[in-house]
């Protein structure tokens, strides 16, 4: 398989990717080996049921919305392909010092979880989609008053323009003493 | 002079000082020749466990598993490549002659430096305390140190043994023997630590009884594990270190918030004298006349060991950072070099040694001695401006902030998830994985309340909202007027109090939920009178808070007085109505069914001796609607169910009265409402047919319901107020049935909607003191009730016919069934119960010398008399199922009913009120910290 997909990249689609997230050569074509192992249907995109399909994904709470966050293109549409795939997970690239860090500065990560709690894409997070998160990610053993008063304290103690959102400003603010660069990377294999 | 002193050295180099004072004093005083009180066994025994323990216990966790890989690879290779280069490089100057000291075998010499290699935890954690690194190198230094004693040990024991068959020859199996040892020694003492962290999670689990005893689990259990590790060769401070970390996910899920307290301060005390002591014990063992100075080996040895580590620190960092996200960088390889302390645990090993089988032992002990003072003085003194000097991040000490506990979950899932995607293995997909197991099989066992996926974030919660709470009454203790402002804030309070009820341990704090209580009604009824309301409340609350306190104290035993008793009564009324609002999910329904048949549903049936409690009908329909209003009913069809199966119940078990009901169709009497109750609770009791006590209580409060609900609907809601703040009178009233319901079924609704109620009642603000005109009002009512209760038992205690009667009938019956017995069956029913249960069920206790207690006679006998008559229907109908009472098992009240209701509704009572009954306990901390609110 590896073999394979790595005949199918061609060397300019490779070059371009790197240029467009800093990604090695090799980590391209490991992560391409890597998309057409999930891509079943060999079409070279891959749709939310393929990500859903690896076991660890489904049982994850948040697997859903992390799926779901592939999927934010410009555009509404339900498959990726490698490029969108690639633009993703360059989020998760480690920061390095001196590099150009468009898409995996402290900000752009930041962005991506906001982007988590934020499914009606107004750049705010409300009561409710914090308590859908709270949901997923606590489980049922918790009462919905316990879970919505956290919701509600945790807006309380973020909300700085006391709209009762929070917004992304607001959101970095609250993680500012948060080593967010090291907890929102990932060492990619070469 | 005195501050400038401790902050130029660390405390363990002034320590060491007073301690080698104190030894010359000694040997110059007494003229001891060897004064050595740090005995090896000392050490080992009795002082280094603590330490490790404190260090294991509040390791954080996913600081020491996040760089498990990077501290193992310091732990295990690094002190086994400072062994034998140190070892080999002593040799090799050995050889030379330079030492002057004889022979220098190279076995010894290995022997010397595996003691000699190993970073010490306990010098560590002394200095890295004070320089306040950031976390991540504090934790490899740390980690390091505790970790590398199973390769010490192992080390240690190889050389030892070697040196001491090296007369027979060392054959490649004693080799290949010891390398298996160190991972026999390492996963022995990890494998025994993590069970018994276990063992003592489980053991926690079922101590809520006897909080006193919690402390002690966590620090016997955890020195058994030591004791254990010790007695099979086994690693005792690895196995103390996972026992630490491994027993507090689970224990703090457990144990209560004191004990919490209690825990963190005897561990920091043991630890820290344990500390003081061992470097005091080191001074003073310093003074003694057996060293053996030996320049060039001391100044070689003291070299080596800087050389090596830094050799060794850059290496392995080289490696680690191959494998690492956050490399670690120069300044960071410095300070770990330089913070390889050595220290106690070396001097200790090193007087193990025999001198017979090695010679030079007073020499290296005087070296050992030499190294521990270089590198605690040196280094420990030096230490400090260098990570200034160098400008090392330093860690500042906070607590996770809500947002930051969220999103940073937020944040592991995400990257467990991308890891997912991307096919890795990393730490992320371990530790998911590792959470879900843990979360599946081992948290629901260990853990008394399992609390779901994420007990962080709900440990997070608890202590902002306490924080919060405690903040708020500091500086709003004085200004209680300006509660309007304080929405937000009393949300908080509402919900921590929510989280209390449902008897989260995380949130067990719950003698300071005191606030809460009062802050929660804001939130609930915010407008504008109910603000009022609540202000008013409040000031009474805090002028009546100390004297009630005192009156608490003073029946602590069994002094009781008239004037307690007289308040008595309202108290337990008032507990009563918590008791019957907060009833758990069945007392909602009673509500709804309550309604249904008010509007004339067929279920409800009367009968003309009671109609003339009309108005009190009218009350207690008011009064629970009014309380229940606003709450929201889980599940309200199931409920419904459930409150009608109690009604079928009733009527079933009282075969004698059926006969005698009427078909009256028009509003059931309070009475009855309280008497169904009653009913219910005194099935608990019978249940639990060995607290007779307790059902004497039951009955009184069924009585006061019952005066209560009688006509006095102003007063008595005055005197909720009253009741509230008066306490019981005795201590085992404190213990009593009014609280039996509360933890299990009331959570968080019931607190919420009672205080409304009271704090909107506009006729409070009439009664300045309540409880005066509830009394005035009981002594004007309380005939007519008895009288009531008299007639009643006149006209039904001879009809005692069995007929089966439809369900609307029977839920009638059940008010007089409840009245026939109320004062000629006094020992019969009791002796039935007495027969039937097996268990003496004593009459009611001495209380009430007065009129009341006439009164509560009635209402216990009544109460008696409706056991009486629903034990042997009971019998006869499912005697197997609730003769052996099932007190505690029944958790989930609900589904236990679902269940029985199709065979016997008197066994769903029986359920129903058991499970409430099991969670007595627990309801007395919620009770007595309502009282000492001052309510």
């Amino acid at each position: 398989m590896g073999n394979r997909s790595s005949l199918l990249l061609r060397e300019e689609e490779i070059a371009q990717i790197q240029q467009e997230t800093g990604f090695t050569p090799n980590q391209i074509e490991r992560l391409y080996s890597r998309f057409t192992s999930l891509d079943r249907g060999d079409c070279g995109t891959l749709s939310r049921d393929d990500f859903l399909r690896i076991p660890e994904l489904a049982i994850n709470p948040l697997g859903e919305r992390i799926v779901n966050s592939f999927f934010q293109g410009d555009m509404y549409n339900d498959r990726v392909n490698f490029r969108q795939f690639m633009n993703v997970l360059a989020h998760f690239r480690p920061v390095k010092k001196n590099k150009d860090n468009r898409l995996n500065s402290r900000e752009a990560k930041l962005k991506f979880a906001f982007k988590m709690y934020d499914l009606d894409n107004d750049d705010l997070i409300s009561r409710d989609e914090l308590l859908a998160i709270l949901h997923m990610m606590v489980g049922a053993n918790i009462s919905e008053e316990q879970l919505t008063s956290i919701a509600e304290r945790t807006i309380l103690e973020a909300d700085e323009d006391g709209d009762q959102m929070i917004s992304f400003e607001e959101f970095c603010k609250a993680l500012q003493r948060t080593d967010v660069e090291q907890k929102m990377s990932i060492r990619f294999l070469n | 002079m005195a501050p400038k002193l401790s902050e130029i050295f660390p405390e363990s180099c002034l320590l060491i000082v007073v301690g080698v004072v104190i030894g010359v004093i000694l040997v110059h005083v007494t003229g001891s020749v060897h004064m050595s009180p740090l005995t090896p066994d000392t050490f080992f025994i009795y002082m280094l466990p603590p330490i490790i323990l404190d260090a294991g216990y509040f390791m954080p966790n996913r600081l020491f598993f996040d760089h498990l890989g990077t501290i193992l690879l310091f732990a295990v290779i690094g002190t086994i490549f400072n062994t034998f280069a140190i070892g080999a490089s002593l040799w090799a100057v050995g050889q030379t002659g330079m030492f002057q000291c004889g022979e220098t075998p190279p076995l010894d010499m290995f022997l010397f430096a595996a003691l000699i290699s190993a970073v010490d935890p306990v010098a560590v954690l002394a200095v890295f305390e004070e320089i306040h690194v950031n976390e991540i190198l504090y934790i490899v230094v740390f980690g390091e140190s505790l970790l590398n004693d199973a390769v010490t040990v192992v080390l240690y024991h190889m050389f030892e043994a070697y040196t001491e068959m090296k007369d027979t020859g060392i054959v490649t199996m004693d080799v290949v023997a010891g390398c298996t040892n160190f991972f026999v020694v390492a996963v022995g003492g990890t494998v025994i630590g993590i069970f018994w962290g276990m063992a003592t999670g489980f053991v926690t689990r079922f101590t809520n009884e006897v909080r006193v005893i919690e402390p002690i689990f966590i620090f016997v259990m955890a020195y058994m594990a030591y004791l254990c590790a010790e007695i099979f060769h086994m690693s005792g401070i690895l196995a103390i270190t996972f026992c630490g970390i491994t027993m507090k996910n689970y224990v703090e899920g457990n144990i209560s918030h004191k004990s919490h307290t209690t825990i963190k301060y005897t561990m920091k005390m043991l630890s820290s004298s344990s500390e003081t002591i061992i470097f005091m014990f080191l001074g003073v063992a310093t003074v003694n006349k057996l060293h053996m100075w030996n320049t060039w080996f001391v100044v070689l040895t003291i070299l080596f060991c800087s050389i090596y580590r830094a050799i060794g620190v850059i290496l392995l960092t080289a490696v680690a950072n191959k494998f690492r996200l956050n490399q670690l960088s120069k300044v960071e390889k410095f300070v770990m070099s330089y913070g390889g302390l050595r220290g106690a645990v070396a001097f200790a090993l090193v007087l193990l040694i025999d001198e017979e089988i090695v010679p030079l032992q007073p020499m290296f002990m005087t070296t050992t001695i030499a190294v521990v003072y270089f590198t605690v003085f040196f280094q420990g003194i030096t230490i400090k401006p260098l990570v200034k000097i160098l400008n090392v991040k330093t860690a500042e000490k906070r607590k996770p902030t809500m947002n930051e506990r969220i999103h940073e979950k937020l944040m592991d899932h995400l990257m467990a998830g991308v890891e997912d995607i991307l096919g890795q293995h990393g730490n992320y997909h371990v530790r998911d994985r590792f959470k879900r197991f843990d979360n599946k099989y081992i948290r629901p066992f260990l853990l008394r309340n399992y609390q779901g996926a994420e007990p962080k974030i709900l440990e997070t919660y608890s202590k902002l909202a306490m924080r919060d709470a405690m903040e708020f009454m500091r500086r709003n203790a004085s200004t209680i007027g300006n509660i309007s402002g304080t929405e937000s804030m009393s949300g908080i309070f509402k919900n921590y109090t929510a989280g209390n009820l449902d008897g989260s341990t995380s949130f067990s704090q719950l003698d300071s939920s005191n606030w809460n209580v009062d802050m929660q009604e804001l939130e609930y009824n915010p407008s504008k009178k109910d603000l009022t309301d609540a202000k008013i409340h409040h000031l009474l609350a805090e002028e009546l808070c100390q004297p009630k306190r005192h009156r608490r104290l003073s029946y602590s035993r069994h002094a009781v007085n008239d004037r307690d008793l007289s308040t008595q009564v309202n108290y337990k009324m008032h507990y009563n109505m918590r008791r019957m609002v907060g009833d758990s999910k069945r007392h909602h329904h009673k509500r709804h069914s309550k309604k249904l048949q008010k509007d004339g549903k067929q279920n409800h049936v009367s009968f003309p001796e009671f109609q003339q409690n009309g108005t009190a009908k009218q009350f207690s329909h008011d009064y629970i609607s009014q309380v229940l209003s606003e709450e929201e009913v889980p599940d309200p069809k199931a409920n419904k169910e459930e409150w009608d199966s109690p009604i079928t119940f009733t009527a079933k078990s009282s075969p004698s009265d059926e006969a005698h009901m009427s078909t009256g169709t028009e509003g059931s009497g309070s009475v009855h409402f309280g008497l169904l109750l009653g009913i219910k609770r005194y099935k608990s009791t019978a249940a639990e047919n060995y607290m007779p006590w307790r059902q004497d209580k039951t009955k009184c409060n069924v009585t006061d319901d019952s005066i209560y609900s009688d006509g006095m609907k102003r007063t008595s809601r005055g005197s909720i107020d009253e009741s509230t703040r008066v306490t019981t009178p005795t201590a085992t009233e404190t213990m009593l049935p009014w609280k039996r319901d509360d933890e299990d079924e009331c959570s968080a609704p019931l607190q919420q909607c009672e205080f409304p109620a009271w704090a909107s009642n506009k006729e409070y603000l009439a009664y300045n003191s309540p409880s005066a005109t509830f009394l005035g009002g009981l002594e004007n009512n309380r005939s007519s009730v008895i009288g009531l209760f008299r007639r009643d038992s006149a006209a039904s205690g001879h009809i005692s016919s069995c007929e089966s009667s439809p369900q609307k009938e029977r839920r009638g019956s059940s008010g007089p069934n409840a009245i026939i017995l109320i004062e000629e069956d006094v020992a019969d029913p009791l002796g039935v119960l007495t027969r039937q249960l097996t268990a003496p069920t004593t009459s009611h206790p001495p209380l009430t010398p007065n009129l009341r207690r006439q009164i509560r006679r009635g209402s216990m006998l009544e109460i008696s008399g409706i056991t009486r008559n629903s034990i042997p229907e009971e019998t006869l109908n499912r005697r197997a199922s609730w003769l052996p009472p099932p007190p505690k098992s029944s958790r989930t009240p609900r589904v236990k009913i679902k269940r029985q209701r199709t065979v016997s509704s008197s066994t769903t009572l029986m359920s129903s009120s058991s499970s409430s009954e099991s969670s007595i306990e627990e309801e007395d901390a919620d009770i007595q910290s309502l009282m000492k609110a001052g309510f």
